[in-house]
C-alpha cells in the first residue's frame, strides 16, 4: 500500500505521521524536540516504522513543517517543505472539511486561520508576546500549587470565574496574587486564568477577526477543558478539539506531499545516517551572514543563511 | 568638494536630482554602500530608543561618510502643500545629526510649502551655499528636476509593462526607503520573486497623482509621504491579488495608516509586515509563504469561476 509521511518539528515538540491516500493515519507520535531536530526526527521515524512493521506499507513521498522544516526536509530528502499556517489549515481540512474557524494555542505561540469554501483566506500570529499561551498557564499553575493537567477540570468546578486582567501576563499575575490574597477561591481564580487566555487569544491574536463556525481548537493548551469552555462561552458555539489535534501539522503535509505528486520510496534506515550541522560566520562583507552547513557524512547537503552569492562557498 | 550623500531614507526618493544637482555645480559626490549589518549597529548606538529603525538606519550612514567627505547632504523637510506634512524626524534630522555628529559638517536645504518655502527656494539657497551664481544653480536645478522626472517615468512604465503578466501580483505598500534598503526591504522582495511573484512597488506611480488618489481612502490624512504610497492602492486595486504593508518599528505614521487601512479595504487579501533590527528570516517567511498560499488558492477559485 503507498503511503505517505509527514513531519512536524516545532521547537518544543516533534510529531510524524503516515497516512495512507485516503489521509487515514495508519501510524503516528509525538515527542519532545530537546533542542536537537535532527535527532528528534531520528526517534520519530524509528517509533513510525516500528508502527507500521511488518504490515505491507510503503512511503512514497515525505513532507515537512514548523521551525525547522527546512533542515529537516534537507535531512530526509522531503518531496514537499510547507509553512505550517498551510499544513495546519489542510491537516484540518481533512478532519473536519467544513472547518471555518481554527483556534491554535500552543507552548509559547498562538494562532488563528480562517477559511472559507475550504480555503485559507486570512490568519494572524502572535508576534512579540508569548502571553495567554500554555507557557503563562504553566507557570500559573505552578505558583498555584496544581499540576498542570489539573487545570481545566478544577475550572469547571467553578461557580463564579475570578476576573483577571488578561492584557498582559505580568499585570495579570500581579492580578492573580493579589486575587489570592483577598480570598477568593481556586477554582475560581483557575476558571479566571482560563478566561483571561481566551479574552486575551481573541483580543490579541483574533483581533479584527471574523469567527464563524465550525470552530476547531489545537495546540497543547486544547487539553484544558477549562479554556474550551471559555472559548465556547465567548463564541456562542461548539468548539471541536480533535484526538489527533497535536498532529495537525504533520497530518496536513503528508497531504500536501501526496498531492505534489513527487514520489520516491522513502527509506527508513535514514535513522541511522549520520547528519552534521556547522555554523560558519561568512567573513567576506560586514553583514557576518551565519551560514548554516548541512553535512551527510562527508558531503554539504545544503547551506543557508546567506545574504548573497559570496556567502555560498564560505 | 566632496559631498556626503547617506544611503537612507529620502536617498531613495531624491538620489538622481540630489546627484545631477551636485555634480553640475561642480562638487564630487560620495555615496555610503549598502546598509549592513555594521552600520545597522552602528546607527541603533547614534539613536535614541524609540526612534524608528529606518531612521537609525539613517544615522549609521551618516557616521559612515564622516571624514570621506567635505559636507554631508541632509535636507530640512517639512511640507509639501498647505495643510500636508511629513513625519517629524524628516525636519528633525539635520538638527540631530548635527548634535550628535559635532566633528563633522553638513549642508542643508528647507523645504516648507505651508510656509512658501518652496523646492527652488531651497536649492537657490544651497546653491549659494556651494558658491554657485542663481542662474548656474537655476540651470542645474531645473536639469536636475528634469532628470528625476525622466527616470520616474521610465520606473512607471517599467511597472506598467507587469500589468499584463499571469503571475501572481503583490503591492507592496511601503515609504522607498524601506523596501530598496538592503537589510529591510530587499530580503523580502527577493524571497517573493523566488516564489514567482511579481512585485508592484507604491512609490513608483505620479506622486500627485498618488496623493489624490488617497483620498479614496482617507480625506484627512496628511503625512505626505504616507499619501503617496497609500494612493497606489487604489491606482492598482483592479489588477494586484494581495497587499503587503511592510513597515519599521516603530513608525507612528505607519502604525496609524496600517490600522486604518486593514479596516477600511474590503476584498483584497492583506498583511503586514513589521521589521526591525532584531526580525528573523524564519518569523518573516512563514508569514509571506503563507499570505502567497492564501492569494494563491484564492485566485485559482476565481479563475475557475470564471472559467
Amino acid at each position: 500500500m503507498k503511503a505517505y509521511l509527514g513531519v512536524d518539528i516545532g521547537s518544543i515538540s516533534t510529531k510524524g505521521v503516515v497516512v495512507d491516500d485516503k489521509a487515514q493515519i495508519l501510524a503516528h507520535e509525538y515527542l519532545w524536540t530537546e533542542g536537537n531536530p535532527i535527532h528528534a526526527v531520528k526517534r520519530v521515524i524509528d517509533a513510525l516504522q516500528k508502527q507500521i512493521d511488518g504490515k505491507d506499507i510503503q512511503v512514497k513521498a515525505v513532507g515537512t513543517t514548523g521551525s525547522a522544516r527546512k533542515l529537516i526536509g534537507v535531512v530526509l530528502g522531503a518531496q514537499t517543505v510547507k509553512n505550517e499556517i498551510t499544513a495546519h489549515a489542510i491537516g484540518t481540512m481533512s478532519r473536519v472539511p467544513d472547518v471555518r474557524t481554527i483556534f491554535e494555542i500552543g507552548g509559547q505561540d498562538s494562532k488563528i486561520i480562517i477559511l472559507e469554501d475550504g480555503i485559507v483566506t486570512d490568519y494572524a500570529m502572535n508576534t512579540l508576546c508569548a502571553a495567554g499561551t500554555g507557557s503563562f498557564l504553566m507557570s500559573q499553575a505552578k505558583r498555584l500549587g496544581l499540576a498542570i493537567e489539573e487545570l481545566g477540570e478544577m475550572a469547571l468546578k467553578s461557580q463564579n470565574p475570578t476576573r483577571i486582567a488578561a492584557r498582559c501576563t505580568v499585570f495579570a499575575e500581579s492580578d492573580l496574587v493579589h486575587k489570592a490574597q483577598i480570598g477568593h477561591k481556586k477554582e475560581d481564580i483557575v476558571a479566571g486564568i482560563c478566561n483571561a487566555v481566551v479574552s486575551n487569544y481573541l483580543n490579541n491574536v483574533g483581533k479584527g477577526k471574523r469567527i464563524a463556525a465550525p470552530i476547531v481548537f489545537q495546540g497543547g493548551v486544547s487539553k484544558n477543558v477549562g479554556v474550551v469552555r471559555a472559548f465556547e462561552q465567548v463564541t456562542g458555539s461548539d468548539v471541536y478539539v480533535d484526538e489527533f489535534g497535536h498532529l495537525m501539522g504533520a497530518l496536513g503535509v503528508a497531504v500536501l506531499a501526496k498531492q505534489s505528486g513527487k514520489e520516491q520510496n522513502f527509506d527508513f534506515n535514514i535513522q541511522h545516517v549520520e547528519f552534521i550541522t556547522k555554523g560558519t560566520e561568512c567573513k567576506k562583507c560586514a553583514n557576518n551572514c551565519e551560514i548554516i552547513h548541512v553535512y551527510r557524512g562527508e558531503d554539504v547537503l545544503d547551506s543557508w543563511g546567506n545574504r548573497c552569492e559570496r556567502g555560498v562557498s564560505a | 568638494m566632496k559631498i556626503g550623500i547617506p544611503k537612507a531614507l529620502l536617498y531613495y526618493k531624491y538620489r538622481i536630482m540630489w546627484r545631477s544637482f551636485l555634480e553640475d555645480l561642480n562638487c564630487e559626490v560620495v555615496v555610503s554602500p549598502n546598509t549592513n549589518k555594521a552600520i545597522m549597529d552602528t546607527g541603533e548606538n547614534y539613536s535614541i530608543d524609540e526612534s524608528c529603525t529606518s531612521a537609525k538606519i539613517f544615522m549609521g550612514h551618516v557616521s559612515w561618510l564622516i571624514g570621506k567627505c567635505d559636507y554631508i547632504l541632509i535636507p530640512r523637510i517639512e511640507s509639501y502643500a498647505n495643510g500636508d506634512t511629513v513625519c517629524t524626524k524628516f525636519y528633525a534630522l539635520y538638527d540631530i545629526c548635527r548634535s550628535t555628529f559635532p566633528e563633522a559638517k553638513f549642508i542643508c536645504y528647507n523645504v516648507d510649502y505651508a510656509h512658501h518655502q518652496t523646492e527652488w527656494k531651497a536649492y537657490k539657497q544651497l546653491g549659494e551655499a556651494l558658491g554657485a551664481s542663481v542662474f548656474h544653480t537655476r540651470r542645474a536645478y531645473l536639469n536636475a528636476k528634469n532628470e528625476l522626472t525622466v527616470y520616474e517615468k521610465i520606473l512607471q512604465s517599467n511597472q506598467d509593462d507587469l500589468i499584463h503578466s499571469d503571475n501572481l501580483k503583490v503591492l507592496i505598500v511601503s515609504h522607498p526607503y524601506n523596501i530598496y534598503d538592503e537589510m529591510l526591504g530587499t530580503p523580502i522582495i527577493r524571497f517573493l520573486k523566488d516564489l514567482n511573484v511579481d512585485v508592484f512597488f507604491a512609490d513608483i506611480p505620479d506622486s500627485a497623482d498618488m496623493c489624490a488618489k488617497s483620498k479614496h481612502l482617507s480625506r484627512s490624512m496628511y503625512w505626505h509621504y504616507n499619501k503617496e504610497i497609500v494612493g497606489s492602492i487604489s491606482h492598482y486595486e483592479s489588477i494586484i491579488d494581495g497587499i503587503i504593508f511592510l513597515t519599521t518599528f516603530p513608525c507612528g505614521p505607519d502604525s496609524l495608516t496600517v490600522e486604518l487601512l486593514l479596516r477600511k479595504i474590503k476584498g483584497i487579501p492583506m498583511t503586514n509586515l513589521v521589521v526591525d533590527s532584531n526580525t528573523g528570516e524564519a518569523g518573516l517567511h512563514t508569514r509571506i509563504e503563507s499570505f502567497i498560499d492564501i492569494i494563491a488558492e484564492k485566485k485559482k477559485r476565481g479563475d475557475e469561476y470564471v472559467g
